[in-house]
């Protein structure tokens, strides 16, 4: 049995007694919202006080960090917002208030193990069954009232359907606040004063709701700390085609806590620093090594057993993680931000994306490139032949198997193991 | 001609061009060239699109950016046609918005002069414009369509069965309205017209305000895969009073004999299916429910006594069965074909059984048929081989919702006959109860195929057999709660079809439910029995 992975094999037992007393409880709200609090509390505690040697220092913060911001957001609705992957963060952080974003929160309770309970009642209340999971396993929480509703939400249009309207819906439900910040599908002058006027609403809006006021200087300072992060960032590609590094997918996934939702704050920065210098000190690169597209499958056991501390096979990287590269304007932050949020690699023509997963691709020279497609996922999935074209320019392996980064009913284990091994023997 | 499926693609600009705008309504079985270019799970409107495209050859095509399959659509084509133009689209309508929508129309215009190697001239715009000009009816009354795109002989078929007018909210049904005021500057009055179009859900516009009360019903599509539309109609679900029908579709098979069935039912319902009103007659009267599995008939006298009945497997031919179940229960009743006054016809068969004077929807039969054998009845859960329903009742015994199963066979007779199998049982050794259970297993899957895998491992596992029945039998019963569950629950209940004879299911139910479930003498004849009292009543 492995050690480390909080979700590994070894705890399995115990999450599962813990899985079984929230299924038990669920009518009763109060109950679930202490036990949920407890598994996050004793995730924190664990990682804090069990810390696995395997696991570089730098992703051992941002393990603790990702798991304390859910938490604090979770026991604090009244100074959090429920945002996108996407949203906008630097203006949460120039007011201090907490995010909550729906795609990490739904992989906690695929963590715990509920997220099929969560998801049967998000289409017995009328959801699709195709709809993506993250989104379904949040709405279910919400139908449930586990979630106390924020006193805010934002979203931006980018890059899936599915935002839109699982806001809007949540929105009324709750009577709470929200702001929609659509992002155009081309960049032109137009769109960024489009995008710019709307980030000046989101800013009077938080304003308006949480009764302080937008500081410019913040936002800037904000901006600031963004570009110092992603100076880091580049600067860790550099390595990371030389060095295996990366000890499990949930860190390859714990780092959009980084790369996304909280890029702007300190402790952000502070996590690439450390992970630059980590990965200075980590040992050559050996084995072969995948970089993914898209999304990691951390709850897919056949992926959990190849790649998970695995000597032979080692995570490479994930094109999400890097879906912007450049330095937004300091001078102006709103036209800034505007032209970061058009300019993301997974909106737009699917060649921006084409170019950026080529950029990486040969900086960290992977062995294999794999595409996780997760169900009702369209914007990614409608483009896999399209990266497998790229891959075999390129001449590199390349694998896509269906399956569900949240709901574990919808990966067929045994199908996806032949395809999977065959694909790693192949390289 | 240049192809387009969206409504807010600029039709006019084209026809101004003096070119043919062609909506892309696609109906294919199968989408096997698309499904060599783009992946498979995503929408099939889009891969019919595709499909569509690359089998006519089509050469021009117009996309709006407006949803993530549409997107990667317009990726995946634009090597393979020889003019493209993905036009973005704003979700919002402010100022802003308008002239990033403006900017984006001449840019087609340019992109299109080009091509075509013609001049755009506004005034030809202008005439057409004017030329659509459009008087809003008043309805007096009417039923909405709402939701994803439904295809246009859909709408025609609901058109033609119904008394009312139907207003065709989805993207196949938007008229063209343009209020050009600022003639100064045409295209941008003109962008902005569009925008203005009936909200899709995509937009960030709230659009509960096309919800009217005075509707006689709502239809809501829903498209596999398509994210948009699930959301409104949970939402109506909970909060609106109109009677509510929800078809789910993979847009090409929407105009199948299944959906059909759930439309008829539901216009039947709500009182606006056209049909000729019969007098009450004496004599003996028949219901045939030709079902997918089993062909039941029963007689009735004119005092609604159950005079005989018959069940028979149904087998290839569907017809010959009904002659078949007609004939036996003529022998027992002691009858001849001249005796009957008049027959009406149930079940997926029903429109290919030329004995029958009238069809109803199997969906009203049973209801009809539960309400009579116990007036208490609310909620009939009918589980039969292929499909399952949960119809609910009002005090007066008339048909106020339902749920259907999707297209598969999760949870119906043939899952739990294809199981039956696997165990290599006989589906009676399955109905028996096992009230104790060693180990409480559970079976993920729902899909027949997964599920039988799933068998499949247990039995490796050496897993007891009644275990593994119980796991089974609290399969299908979590399928039918979760089909009552989306009509919410209402005792009493009443079990009907093939599978309430199976004594498992019922129990697996029942302690789901809380509730005892009553079972009628012979729940395979409800339908049928149904069927024969509309015969009798004439309604």
């Amino acid at each position: 049995m492995r050690k480390g992975s909080l979700w590994g094999s070894d705890k399995m037992d115990t999450v599962k007694i813990y899985t079984n007393i929230i299924k038990d409880n669920m009518d009763r709200l109060e109950k679930v919202n202490k036990l949920i609090n407890l598994g996050l509390t004793t995730a924190y505690y664990y990682v804090s006080f069990f810390k696995d040697r395997r696991i570089p220092k730098s992703l051992h913060y941002l393990n603790k960090y990702s798991i304390k911001s859910i938490k604090d957001s979770l026991a604090n609705p009244q100074n959090s917002a429920w945002v996108n992957l996407f949203a906008p963060s630097e203006f949460l952080i120039a007011v201090d208030i907490k995010p909550l974003f729906i795609e990490a929160y739904s992989s906690f309770m695929s963590g715990f193990f509920i997220e099929d309970y969560l998801i049967d009642t998000a289409e017995s209340r009328g959801m699709s069954n195709t709809l993506c999971s993250y989104h379904k396993t949040f709405i279910g929480a919400s139908e449930l009232n586990i979630l106390k509703k924020p006193k805010f939400m934002m979203t931006t249009s980018t890059i899936c359907d599915a935002n839109i309207p699982t806001f809007k819906y949540l929105s009324k439900k709750h009577g709470v606040p929200l702001y929609i910040i659509d992002i155009p599908y081309k960049y032109s002058k137009d769109a960024v004063v489009y995008v710019k006027k709307q980030l000046l609403e989101v800013a009077e809006k938080l304003g308006e709701v949480f009764n302080r006021k937008l500081d410019t200087d913040k936002l800037r300072e904000a901006v600031k700390t963004e570009n110092k992060t992603r100076a880091l960032m580049r600067e860790y590609l550099n390595y990371a085609g030389e060095k295996r590094f990366i000890p499990t997918m949930t860190f390859e996934m714990y780092m959009l806590f980084a790369s996304h939702v909280f890029i702007g704050s300190k402790e952000v920065l502070h996590f690439y620093d450390m992970l630059v210098e980590d990965i200075k000190r980590a040992p050559e690169r050996s084995g072969k090594s995948i970089f993914f597209i898209h999304l990691l499958p951390i709850f897919e056991k056949n992926f959990k057993d190849y790649f998970n501390f695995s000597d032979k096979f080692h995570i490479a990287g994930s094109d999400l993680n890097y879906d912007f590269l450049d330095e937004i304007d300091e001078n102006d932050p709103f036209k800034g931000i505007a032209e970061k949020l058009i300019l993301n690699s997974f909106n737009g023509e699917i060649n921006r994306k084409v170019a950026r997963i080529k950029e990486l691709i040969e900086k960290i020279k992977p062995d294999g490139i794999i595409q996780f497609c997760h169900l009702g996922c369209k914007q990614s999935m409608g483009g896999t032949f399209i990266i497998k074209n790229l891959a075999s320019e390129l001449g590199i392996p390349f694998l896509y198997l269906d399956g569900d980064c949240v709901d574990k009913r919808n990966n067929q284990e045994g199908q996806n193991r032949t395809r999977l091994e065959a694909f790693l023997e192949m390289l | 001609m240049i192809g387009y499926i969206c409504k807010y693609t600029p039709v006019e600009i084209i026809e101004a061009f003096g070119e043919e705008p062609v909506r892309l309504d696609p109906g294919y079985k199968s989408h096997e060239r698309a499904e060599a270019l783009i992946h498979s799970n995503i929408c099939s409107f889009a891969k019919g699109v595709l499909e569509n495209i690359i089998e006519n050859n089509i050469e021009e095509v117009i996309l709006t950016a407006c949803c993530d399959s549409i997107r990667r659509l317009y990726d995946v084509l634009i090597d393979k046609v020889k003019f493209i133009y993905l036009l973005d689209l704003p979700r919002k309508k402010d100022p802003l918005a308008i002239n990033l929508f403006y900017n984006e129309i001449i840019e087609f215009i340019e992109a299109y002069q080009a091509f075509k190697n013609k001049n755009f001239a506004e005034e030809n715009l202008l005439k057409i414009v004017e030329s659509k000009f459009f008087n809003k009816e008043k309805y007096t009354e009417s039923i909405a369509i709402l939701g994803a795109r439904l295809k246009d002989d859909v709408i025609e078929k609901i058109i033609n069965s119904c008394t009312a007018s139907v207003i065709n909210f989805t993207c196949t049904g938007e008229e063209r309205v343009f209020n050009i005021e600022a003639r100064d500057n045409l295209l941008k009055s003109y962008a902005e017209s569009l925008l203005n179009l009936t909200p899709c859900m995509r937009m960030a516009e709230d659009r509960s305000k096309l919800i009217n009360k005075e509707f006689k019903g709502i239809i809501y599509n829903t498209i596999k895969f398509c994210d948009f539309y699930s959301y409104e109609y949970a939402e109506l679900k909970s909060k609106t009073d109109l009677p509510l029908l929800k078809i789910e579709t993979d847009y090409n098979d929407s105009n199948s004999g299944q959906i059909l069935t759930r439309i008829d039912a539901f216009l039947e319902s709500t009182g606006i299916k056209k049909m000729e009103k019969q007098k009450a007659k004496k004599g003996y009267f028949v219901g045939v429910d030709s079902g997918s599995t089993s062909t039941n008939v029963v007689i009735i006298d004119e005092n609604k006594n159950i005079i005989s009945y018959s069940i028979i497997p149904t087998g290839p031919k569907a017809l010959e069965s009904a002659y078949k179940a007609f004939e036996i229960a003529l022998n027992s009743a002691g009858l001849q074909e001249k005796d009957i006054t008049s027959v009406v016809a149930t079940g997926y068969g029903r429109i290919s059984i030329p004995f029958a004077d009238r069809i109803v929807t199997e969906l009203t039969c049973h209801g009809k048929g539960a309400f009579f054998i116990d007036n208490t009845v609310r909620t009939v859960i009918d589980i039969g081989g292929q499909d399952s329903k949960v119809i609910r009742l009002d005090d007066s015994g008339n048909v106020i919702d339902f749920v259907m199963n999707d297209k598969c066979s999760a949870g119906t007779g043939r899952f739990l006959e294809v199981m039956a199998r696997t165990l290599g049982i006989s589906i009676e050794e399955m109905a028996k109860v096992h009230k104790e259970v060693k180990e409480n297993i559970t079976i993920t899957s729902m899909c027949t195929v997964f599920a039988e895998s799933e068998v499949i491992s247990l039995i490796a596992q050496n897993k007891d057999q009644r275990d593994i029945i119980h796991a089974l039998n609290k399969a299908v019963a979590s399928k039918a709660v979760s089909l009552v569950d989306r009509i919410g629950r209402k005792g009493k209940y009443m079990m009907t079809g093939g599978v309430a004879k199976n004594q498992g299911v019922v129990y697996a139910i029942e302690s789901r439910l809380g509730e005892k479930l009553i079972i009628p003498f012979e729940p395979q004849i409800i339908g049928a029995l149904g069927a024969a009292l509309i015969s009798l009543e004439g309604k």
